[in-house]
Formats: structure tokens, C-alpha cells, sequence
């Protein structure tokens, strides 16, 4: 068997600009497509008297042909020499925009397809929108239907420098920028001597260089309690790890709860016993002790822990028939959490086809716009911020029964009383950390406090400097606040995945003697 | 290593659970096929070792006599509670495909499926398609809300983000599951083979012949092979050129049947 990962891509772009086309020849291209379908799309195409049309392979819905039109996202599969992809062709009209979303949310990697002789539209724009709200950062730009122009580089070119300009605003940084002719074939598996200018990969090929993000390992371990099952007398806890992985014996905490306990064993049916589960797997746990919780809680490191919190402040897209209102309850659902949640104010509603700002503070959220939005919860939940652990951070609002639209958390205020401010002794630290004065706050979350002793003080003023790692601007605070009551200075610089802040005094040591103590 | 197979097991237990726990009045459709019968495996797995909820099979009475022998022994194996139903009605009244597949259809499957969710009062039910096997069925969502008339509003489907479905629904809906939505044809016989899940003996070539997709006896048709193990069907399959479900008279019959057929509640 031959069996790897697979990746998940969506492809986005504005309509008309040949999504469909791409998918159908990605496919005929792969040798993905039986034979017999591809005669049925012939032989229906015949009979309705037009050319063959890649797009039909897709475009199943009568009232998609009829029209033209893809209505409903679909997913398909195709297999290089390198792994299985699932590939989800989205709508690009600005009405099925909810279905656009509803097939981009899984995917590890997005096709952003620009029409080279008419360039970025405005769905173009919505879509691109709609990658960096999800996240997708894996992304290659594919400039199409460059037949039509002859292949002509200053055609790509422009398109090239268009998109990228735009995209820049997004923060995304295409991985490539490939021309191609869906309908030609040109650059879709293989260059075919029509861009002879070109000599960067072809769409399969960049699509082999991606990488499958949906069960992140590398991230701390994260189980959201699906259910509680009683197996014989066992209490058996299910759910599937969303990120990093877990081991007999890790002493782990449940959120909100707060009740903390050790892995006793990892089940699964037919055989149990293993030893470690990692992201990705639907698995069942049980505890050294009984513990009663339910679905909802989050199982997580008892050193790494998600954000107890009442408040979530989110970029929120809006997909209902009715408009989000501000004053209204609704159902947030976050990983198997589940609450009433309050809007208590859309700080900004944005057009999301031109990004500018329609209005501040606004009352409501209309379908297929996006804004900031700060939700109150009835009873706290775990969370973590979106860009810091993807499953943790995102959720959906309920209105009338139906997902009315998602969010991604963008800032969260702890719940009161429910994580107590760390405290860190800066004595202690700063006499026992082995590699120097260092103090290591990456791994820290929620609030922090110092308490500083008098040597602390004398040895920053005897010419010592300590260096705190921060995982965020948000822990500069307490830090600027430290220095502020005790009249210390800092400096701080942005390192690749933490902030270096740097604390020192400019003040005189208080005696020599107290400074010859401290020396020994 | 966390592979394709893996997250595709998964993903589908906690489709399971899910439902398990939003739903009171659940069934799964059991159609006796190898994809319905995977899905009973993986049900074992998600509530370890057994089904809690009835199994459900609309017998249109023109099913393979092989089919009907296969099911009543792994229900008993799997000590499953299983449910038969036949719309009594149309069968009494001689409905059959000679009458027009698409009709039968819809006599014998679609509204005896309607009948059997009226009388037991089922507000979940898990089925069994799958995404590459038919374009309409492409575009389904996994918790696929239906009206009381079993009605499927394809053009106006709710938005299912991430792992996130919709399972809150009014009191005269129903809602259609689908665990295996993502799987290819491939993906299930590959996991059949890893997981030594037994099927039902008509998918091995007997005399040159074997059922890719099993239906109805006067709609369904064997296809040329010699493939007798697991390994050669999936072998076969690699290569193949027709669709899975080109033995299926009633998909041939015209340009968007399945789509007519599946928006008045057909599987």
C-alpha cells in the first residue's frame, strides 16, 4: 500500500477566471478521472451542441451547467508519485460565498487563480481575504488563461506585480507565482513550450513542496472531551487530539474545571495499550483517579495550559441569511464547547472585498462581510489565540439552528479568579538559572506578577543585565511595569519566535559593601 | 506514522461521536455494500466494541438472496438490533424497475426509507456515500439537514466549518450523516484489507464476473474480472477506467438522475 499524508487545497479565485477548468484538467492531467466520465461529460456536452468542458467533471448540479456556474463546494481526489490530494473547488460567486468558506476551512494549502488578462476582481480580493482570515499560508498564485495572449511574459508580468502588491497588504507572501492555461495544459503537470521564459515549477510540482498542517504535533497537547463513555466499570474519556500528543503517566489538567490528574491508560478498540497518542487520532483516556467532567472541557499539559476566559475578541466572517446584531445572544461553539455568547460590540465592519473599515462600532455584521467582534460568554471556556494553536482559537456562532458564521481569536481576557497571576521571585530566578540571568517566559500564559527582593535590585545597579524571553508584546507589561516601580531601565528587540527584553539600572550601587557582598 | 487511512478513521469516529451525542432517536442505514459495512466497523471502534444504535435496511425484496445471508449473520455477530423495512404499499401494488428504474426508485428506496424514519421517529441517520462516487453526492455536507419530506436543499446547504457540523435542528427535520464522506472507493478496500474486515462474497469474481457496487438484482450488473483477493480488487481498481457505480442502471438513466433522485431523499 502505498500510503503518506495527504494534502488538502482549495482553489479560490474570482468566477469565470477558470477554477473549475484547473480542477478538471488537475485531474484528467493525473489520470484521476475514469475514462467512462470523461466520455459522459463528452457525450453531454455534444448534445448540448458546446465544446468539451473540463469544467462539467465538477459541476455536476444541473443548475450549475445550466448556468455555468459552480454553486456548491466539492471535494476530489488525485494522487501524484509524492502522496493523495483532496482538492476543493469553491464557488467563486460572491452569493455562495458561504460555501466558499465552507470548503477553504480544511485546507492545508490554496490555488489563488487570477484571470492574467483581466487581473485581481473583486472576488479575487474577497477570496484572498478569506485565506488570511483562515490562515492559509501556504499559497501559490496561478496567472491563467495566458493561451488567449500567446503566452506573452509582460501579460504574467503585470498580473504577477498586481497580485503580489495586493496580497502584501494581507500579509501573504505567495510560495510561487506560476502561468498557466487551464485549458491548454500549459504549466498545469508539465511546462508544454508555451512559456519558455518560465522555468519555475509547475502547479504539481509546487503543490508536492507543501506540507499537511491538520495534526500538528509540534504544538502542545490539546484534547477538547467529546464525551464520557462507561465501559464495563471504566469511565472511558473520548475525543480526538487536536494538537501535540500525549503519554501515559503526563500529568494533565482539565479546563475550565481545573482539575488535574495522570494519564492511566490510552484506549482504543480492538486493542488498547498503547503508549502515546499524537494529533489527528479520535482516541479514549482514562485517569489515575475518577473525575467527574463533561464535553466541553479541555484536556491539556498541566505546565502548558489553554486561556480560561468569559471574553473573546475575534475576526468574525458572517455567513447567515439573517445579519450578526450587536446585544444579541447567540451559540459559540468552540472545539466541543458549547455557550451562550453576547455580542457586545462589532468594533469594526469591514467591506471584505476592498478591506477598508465601512464603520466603527457598528450594530450589525451582514452576510459575506467580515469584522472585529467581542463576544461575552455565560460560563467561561479554554481557548487559545488562533495564530498560536489553530484548532483552540477558532469557533462557529449559531443563529436560528444553523452556523451562521466563524471566528478566529484574536485576543482573550482571562476569567477572573480563573487562573491565579503567576509569581516569579526574581531572586530566586536570577540566582539559580544556569545559563546566566535569564528568565524564560515563552512558555508562560495568562498574568504574571514579580516580587523583588532588595538583592535584585542592588546587583542590576552593580552593572548586571537580565534577559527575559517573552512570547508576546502582551508580556512586555508586567515587565514595563516592574522596571517603572523600581525605577529599573529595559530595551527589547523582536527575535524570530520570541521578544528579547533586556533589563538593567542606571542607578549607583547603594554602598560598596553591599555591593562587595553581593560579589562573593 | 499518522497516515491517510489514519485521519480518515479519525475523522469518520468522531463524525460518530458527535452524533452520538447531539442525537437521541439514531440509526444507520445498512445497505449490506463494503462501504456500510466498514461504517459498522467503525462505529465498534468509536463506542468500543459495540453499535448502540439500530441498524437500518430498506429492502426493496429484489435484492441478492447473498446480500440478505450476509447481513442476518454479521448482525448477529456484531449483536447488533437491526430494523428491516419495505414500503408494503408499492410491493403489494407490483412496483418494480419495469415500471421505470427512477420510479422504483423512489417507491421502493426512497419512500420506504421516509416511511421507516416516520414510524421509528429517527432524527439522525447515518449513511454511507461518499464523495467520489457521484457528483451530487460530491457537494454534500456530513450533517446534511433534511425537511420532514426527507427534501434536500442542494442549493442552499448551511455552512459547515472546520471540525464544527450542524447539530441543532428543529423538531419536524431530519438529519443525514455522513461518516465516510471523504473516503474513495480505493480508500475503503485499502481498509478493508489493513482492518481484515469481512465482506460480503459477491465483491470476489466468481467465473470471471464480481459486483463492484451491490443494489438491486434487475439494476445491478457484475462487472469482467478475475480479481479474487483484496489485494487484486485493489489492484484492479488502480487501473480501471469505468466509474464505481457504472452497474447502476437507475444512475444511467438520464443526464442528472441521481441529483433528481437524492433531492427526494434518495441515499
Amino acid at each position: 500500500m502505498n500510503l503518506s499524508d495527504s494534502l488538502k487545497i482549495v482553489i479560490v479565485g474570482h468566477v469565470d477566471h477558470g477554477k473549475s477548468t484547473l480542477i478538471g484538467r488537475l485531474l484528467f492531467d493525473t489520470g484521476s478521472i475514469p475514462e467512462k466520465r470523461y466520455q459522459e461529460v463528452a457525450d453531454t456536452c455534444r448534445r448540448q451542441g458546446r465544446p468539451f468542458e473540463f469544467a462539467y467533471l465538477m459541476d455536476a448540479l444541473e443548475e450549475e451547467r445550466e448556468q455555468n456556474v459552480t454553486i456548491d463546494t466539492t471535494q476530489t481526489f488525485f494522487q501524484t508519485s509524492k502522496r493523495p490530494y483532496v482538492i476543493i473547488d469553491a464557488p467563486g460567486h460572491k452569493e455562495f460565498l458561504k460555501n466558499m468558506i465552507t470548503g477553504a476551512a480544511c485546507a492545508d494549502a490554496a490555488i489563488l487563480l487570477l484571470d492574467g488578462i483581466e487581473g485581481v476582481r473583486e472576488q479575487t480580493r474577497r477570496h484572498a481575504y478569506v485565506l488570511s482570515l483562515l490562515g492559509i499560508r501556504q499559497v501559490i498564485v496561478a496567472v491563467n488563461k495566458l493561451d488567449m495572449v500567446d503566452f506573452c511574459r509582460e501579460v504574467f508580468q503585470q498580473a504577477e506585480n498586481e497580485i503580489r502588491a495586493f496580497l502584501h497588504t494581507l500579509d501573504i507572501v505567495p510560495t510561487y507565482v506560476v502561468p498557466i492555461s487551464a485549458r491548454s495544459g500549459e504549466n498545469i503537470a508539465a511546462a508544454q513550450g508555451g512559456t519558455v521564459w518560465y522555468n519555475g515549477p509547475s502547479i504539481l510540482s509546487a503543490l508536492d513542496t507543501f506540507e499537511n498542517l491538520r495534526a500538528d504535533t509540534r504544538l502542545a497537547f490539546r484534547l477538547p472531551i467529546q464525551d464520557v463513555y462507561k465501559v464495563g466499570t471504566r469511565r472511558i474519556y473520548v475525543g480526538r487530539v487536536a494538537t501535540g500528543s500525549v503519554e501515559v503517566g503526563t500529568q494533565v489538567t482539565f479546563l475550565p474545571s481545573g482539575r488535574a490528574t495522570k494519564v492511566k491508560s490510552i484506549e482504543r478498540w480492538p486493542q488498547g495499550g498503547a503508549q502515546v497518542a499524537g494529533a489527528g487520532e479520535s482516541i479514549g483516556l482514562t485517569f489515575d483517579e475518577e473525575i467527574f467532567v463533561e464535553r466541553g472541557e479541555v484536556l491539556a499539559p498541566s505546565n502548558d495550559l489553554p486561556i480560561v476566559t468569559e471574553e473573546i475578541k475575534a475576526g468574525v466572517f458572517w455567513l447567515g441569511k439573517r445579519p450578526l446584531q450587536k446585544g444579541e445572544t447567540y451559540t459559540l461553539k468552540l472545539a466541543t464547547a458549547e455557550g451562550s455568547a453576547v455580542c457586545v460590540d462589532i468594533e469594526e465592519r469591514l467591506d471584505s472585498s476592498t478591506l477598508e473599515v465601512i464603520e466603527r462600532h457598528a450594530a450589525e455584521l451582514h452576510g459575506s462581510e467580515s469584522g472585529t467582534v467581542i463576544f461575552a460568554l455565560k460560563k467561561a471556556i479554554a481557548a487559545d489565540l488562533y495564530l498560536e494553536n489553530g484548532p483552540l482559537g477558532r469557533f462557529v456562532i449559531e443563529d436560528n439552528f444553523l452556523i451562521g458564521g466563524g471566528g478566529t481569536v484574536r485576543d482573550l481576557t482571562a476569567a477572573e479568579g480563573s487562573q491565579k497571576a503567576q509569581v516569579i521571585r526574581l531572586d530566586d530566578h536570577f540566582a539559580t538559572e544556569p545559563d546566566g540571568n535569564m528568565i524564560d517566559l515563552t512558555r508562560s500564559r495568562g498574568s504574571i506578577e514579580f516580587v523583588v527582593t532588595g538583592r535584585f535590585g542592588d546587583r542590576l545597579a552593580a552593572g548586571e543585565r537580565v534577559l527575559f524571553k517573552l512570547r508576546g508584546p502582551k508580556q512586555i507589561e508586567p515587565v514595563a511595569l516592574l522596571a517603572y516601580e523600581h525605577n529599573f531601565c529595559f530595551t527589547f528587540s523582536r527575535e524570530e519566535d520570541f521578544i528579547a527584553l533586556v533589563l538593567f539600572s542606571t542607578a549607583k550601587p547603594a554602598t560598596q559593601t553591599a555591593a562587595a557582598d553581593i560579589a562573593i | 506514522m499518522y497516515e491517510h487511512l489514519d485521519e480518515l478513521e479519525a475523522e469518520s469516529i468522531y463524525i460518530f461521536r458527535e452524533a452520538f451525542n447531539k442525537f437521541d432517536h439514531l440509526a444507520m442505514l445498512y445497505s449490506v455494500g463494503k462501504d456500510s459495512t466498514v461504517m459498522a466497523h467503525l462505529v465498534r471502534k468509536a463506542f468500543f466494541g459495540k453499535i448502540p444504535f439500530p441498524l437500518v435496511h430498506v429492502d426493496t425484496t429484489y435484492k441478492y438472496p447473498e446480500m440478505i445471508a450476509f447481513r442476518d449473520r454479521m448482525v448477529k455477530e456484531w449483536a447488533a438490533e437491526l430494523v428491516v423495512g419495505r414500503n408494503e404499499e408499492a410491493i403489494a401494488a407490483g412496483m418494480g424497475p419495469e415500471q421505470g428504474r427512477m420510479r422504483c426508485c423512489e417507491k421502493l428506496k426512497s419512500e420506504g426509507l421516509a416511511q421507516l424514519i416516520e414510524q421509528h421517529d429517527f432524527k439522525g441517520l447515518f449513511l454511507g456515500i461518499r464523495r467520489d462516487e457521484e457528483g451530487s453526492r460530491a457537494k454534500e455536507r456530513v450533517f446534511s439537514p433534511r425537511d420532514k419530506n426527507s427534501e434536500w436543499a442542494y442549493k442552499d446547504q448551511p455552512p459547515e466549518l472546520w471540525d464544527q457540523y450542524n447539530t441543532s435542528f428543529s423538531a419536524d427535520t431530519h438529519v443525514r450523516i455522513h461518516p465516510i464522506l471523504g473516503w474513495t472507493e480505493i480508500n475503503i478496500w485499502e481498509y478493508i484489507a489493513r482492518e481484515k474486515i469481512e465482506i460480503c462474497p459477491l465483491y470476489f469474481a466468481a467465473e470471471g464476473k464480481r459486483f463492484r457496487s451491490l443494489g438491486c438484482m434487475p439494476c445491478t450488473g457484475p462487472i469482467a474480472s478475475t480479481a479474487s483477493t483484496l489485494e487484486e480488487i485493489i489492484a484492479e481498481l488502480r487501473v480501471i477506467k469505468d466509474p464505481e457505480r457504472a452497474g447502476r442502471a437507475q444512475d444511467q438513466e438520464s443526464d442528472y438522475a441521481m441529483q433528481k433522485l437524492r433531492a427526494k431523499g434518495y441515499m
